[in-house]
């Protein structure tokens, strides 16, 4: 049996036992992941689709869908996935090439490494990729429908796109691997420099669009002639015909409007460009998979000494008003966290497309959209960063308890109140959400020019989320521990954590819909001048009613279930 | 069947192992021992090709490691201290994918997985995921996947850890019988009573330098003194300190 059929059969079966167990013993959590899936895709659909029908038939538009202008916005689209994926491919591929005991295992074998690296490779593009499949199907779909005045594109459009979307996603993933090899073959004592210059040209790159905007929000160019030669100017390299971003949307236009050989054209020309690249990374990983392996293993001293940082000092002083015991803990927590640089760097790409998403969003301000869908628009940003902020805390709170797995005797036995360690999660989680949540909201609604009213209700009813979205990873963690895992991500998708999840899910619905919703309504209605009414006061009573309960009760439930604890 | 040759392998500063040269026959049973961090994981995970040296070669079955070490590897079983198991696979899913990783034809796999299945008592839970195994079912998983393929060179990290006494006579039984079968044995462990009774010849390892090699007689000698294997060995060991690079 060659390597490569070796490897099919091993994911091949692995799907089949990990489905037949999901049946079995969690079947709440596959329906969830379907649903949560479907309303994010059906959103993103309907959205799309309306705005693909706006730009066709508001009279101030009138924009053709099979026109240049749309080449260029896909351009644009693609060139942001193309990043996403080239760093997600990145990091997930350094995990499960250097860190996996797999890997220990499979390159102790007589299997070739490079057959080993390939067969890493499909795990982590399919993994980055689903989020881009997620994303970009039903914003190509509903172009595909919309196009030609609703007339819509030719069946072999659709059958097109998957095919475009698996070619493309070779191209950001090879490219991920080689940075991913070389980066551990060239620079393995200094990876740390390595990553904080990158974060240093992430910092200046959003702080460049950050002033791009605020120029443009002065200018109040827009719409303009002048503004478009400008942005056609930012992303001309772009649209160079060298550039795969510039193939696949060249393709799907060529395909959405019937043109079949340019559609074919730029669909070899991907596929092509793509299986060259990944047998250039392939042959990169014949030649350093296995010598980066030896220097991750072997790059430091065989017992490196680790001490505070500045970080464990300022978030120790920020929390001055807790006990130094639960300081301690949430410390604790902080520096595990911030040593694993596949935890964090998760965390900085959300910011970073968050920040990049809303200060772009500017641009498609107050001119030419109508002002619902601006007051509309401003409601949205608030519920995505809820979202975010309910997944980050699934992900990264809801496993904090469980991850003290087999060390648990040891906090077990200290003479600490358990309730303490509760609240320490809960104040360690609460700090990192309002501030991430916070700084995300105030610069949208800053970028968007919303009224100081919103903007206050905003930052109130994100800190209620921020809190209550803690309270309730914390409480259920501790609810529903699972100290036999150690990977925080299995713990995440695992029952109790599908649970959170969904719990979070209607928390925040409940919560926008009290406090934030009417508040856009009224500014919908009447603006936001003169006096607030009775039932706004009212609804945001209620609505701060529920976020103490989704803090009190979660938690009071955890500390019950820790004290019965056994271990 | 083993050759090591100058071998020393650093960890930035630090010298793990210390220009080690070793040969080990066909049919030789070796235990090596040493203190906690003394080098002994490093020097197995050395031999496997899982790290390069530093400076100096391997040879295994005649094969270079850095040269052939696809060949190389083909002749070796590595059971490790934490041994892996696919969780999401039952024992005998396990099994075939090492039969088919050491490329075994069909015929032949299936004989031999029965064999191992019978040898290490596993039917009672073969066809269960692995995840639900206990310690001791896993590590009979492991030991079962490691002879399938009859392996020239067998080597074995810490393998009586948390297993049962029943379980270790079984292992200790199964490594002997491999040697005398013509296996090289190639086994680190912390338990001196296992390496006294099975090892034809036991070498001694501490701060990366290899102090002691032979009999129990002749490290004795070297030890300057008569006593059981835990009193030369504590004797040897009793004066190393740590040296950097």
């Amino acid at each position: 049996m060659t390597s490569s059929a070796l490897f099919r059969n091993l994911r091949l079966t692995i799907f089949r036992n990990s489905l037949h167990v999901l049946r079995e013993r969690s079947l709440i959590r596959v329906i969830t992941i379907v649903v949560c899936s479907l309303i994010v895709w059906g959103m993103l659909f309907g959205v799309s689709y309306r705005g693909f029908w706006e730009l066709q038939f508001r009279t101030n538009w009138q924009l053709p869908l099979d026109g240049k202008i749309m080449e260029i916005v896909f351009d644009f689209m693609f060139l942001v996935l193309t990043f996403l994926l080239v760093f997600s491919t990145a990091i997930i591929l350094y995990s499960s090439l250097f860190g996996s005991a797999e890997s220990w295992f499979l390159l102790s074998a007589p299997v070739p490494d490079d057959h080993v690296f390939a067969y890493k490779f499909q795990g982590a593009v399919a993994f980055s990729s689903w989020g881009f499949i997620l994303l970009a199907s039903p914003i190509l779909i509903a172009f595909g429908l919309q196009i030609d005045r609703g007339a819509g594109a030719p069946y072999y459009f659709y059958l097109a796109l998957p095919l475009f979307f698996l070619g493309f996603v070779l191209l950001p993933g090879s490219i991920g691997a080689v940075i991913t090899l070389l980066l551990v073959n060239i620079v393995p004592k200094h990876r740390k420099q390595i990553l904080a210059l990158l974060i240093v040209l992430i910092v200046v790159s959003m702080g460049w669009l950050l002033v791009q905007s605020i120029q443009q929000a002065n200018q109040n160019l827009f719409g303009t002639r002048e503004w478009f030669e400008n942005a056609l100017g930012e992303i001309s390299t772009v649209r160079d015909r060298i550039m795969p971003v510039h193939w696949i949307s060249r393709g799907l236009r060529a395909a959405a409007i019937g043109d079949v050989p340019k559609m074919t054209y730029n669909l070899v020309l991907i596929w092509s460009n793509g299986l060259l690249l990944y047998l250039g990374a392939v042959w990169v990983a014949r030649r350093l998979y296995r010598r980066g392996f030896n220097r991750v293993a072997t790059g430091g001293t065989l017992r490196r000494r680790y001490g505070g940082s500045w970080l464990d000092h300022v978030l120790d002083r920020v929390l001055f008003f807790l006990n130094p015991q639960t300081r301690l803990l949430i410390v604790k927590d902080f520096r595990t966290f911030r040593r694993d640089p596949a935890q964090w760097l998760q965390v900085l790409i959300f910011m970073g497309l968050g920040f990049f998403y809303f200060s772009t969003m500017r641009r498609f301000y107050e001119r030419d959209i109508g002002r619902p869908f601006q007051n509309g628009i401003s409601l949205l940003t608030v519920t995505a960063t809820a979202f975010l902020m309910c997944a980050y805390n699934g992900r990264f709170i809801f496993p904090l308890l469980s991850l003290e797995g087999r060390k648990f005797w040891i906090l077990g036995l200290l003479p600490l109140d358990r309730e303490r360690l509760l609240w320490g999660k809960f104040f360690f989680s609460a700090t990192g959400s309002v501030f991430l949540a916070e700084s995300l909201v105030v610069f949208s609604d800053l970028m968007l020019l919303i009224p100081w009213q919103i903007i206050l209700i905003h930052a109130v009813t994100v800190a209620i989320l921020a809190l209550g979205l803690s309270g309730l990873s914390v409480g259920l963690g501790a609810c529903m521990p699972n100290f036999r895992e150690t990977d925080p991500s299995k713990i995440a998708v695992g029952f109790g954590g599908t649970l959170n999840l969904i719990a979070g899910l209607m928390f925040l619905i409940v919560v926008i819909t009290l406090m934030a919703a009417p508040s856009h309504y009224l500014l919908a209605t009447q603006g936001m001048e003169g006096l607030i009414p009775w039932w706004l006061w009212a609804m945001h009573g209620l609505g701060l009613f529920v976020g103490v309960l989704a803090i009190l009760l979660p938690l009071r439930a955890g500390v019950r279930n820790l004290r019965a604890m056994e271990f | 069947m083993i050759e090591l040759e100058n071998l020393t392998k650093a960890y930035g500063n630090t010298v793990a192992v210390r220009d080690l040269n070793l040969r080990i026959e066909a049919g030789e049973l070796f235990a090596f021992l040493g203190p906690n961090g003394a080098g002994k994981t490093t020097t197995i995970k050395l031999m496997c090709g899982l790290l390069f040296p530093t400076r100096g070669t391997i040879r295994i079955g005649g094969f270079d490691l850095r040269t052939h070490g696809e060949q190389a590897r083909q002749t070796i079983s590595y059971v490790p201290d934490q041994p892996f198991l696919y969780e999401k696979l039952t024992g005998r899913e396990v099994l075939q994918f090492v039969a088919d990783m050491y490329r075994m034809p069909q015929d032949r796999s299936r004989t031999r997985i029965d064999e191992m299945i019978e040898l290490f008592s596993l039917g009672k839970f073969v066809d269960d995921l692995t995840e639900r195994y206990s310690h001791g079912m896993r590590q009979r998983t492991v030991f079962a996947a490691a002879l399938l393929h009859e392996p020239r060179v067998l080597i074995v990290d810490e393998p009586t850890v948390g297993l049962d006494p029943r379980s270790i006579r079984l292992l200790k039984d199964l490594l002997r019988k491999e040697s005398e079968r013509g296996v090289t044995v190639f086994l680190s462990t912390h338990s001196l009573d296992i390496a006294e009774e099975l090892a034809d010849r036991i070498g001694v390892i501490a701060n990366g330098t290899l102090i002691g090699c032979g009999d129990l007689a002749s490290l004795g000698v070297q030890a300057a003194m008569d006593g059981s294997l835990e009193e030369v060995f504590l004797k040897l060991t009793e004066e190393e300190v740590p040296q950097e690079a």
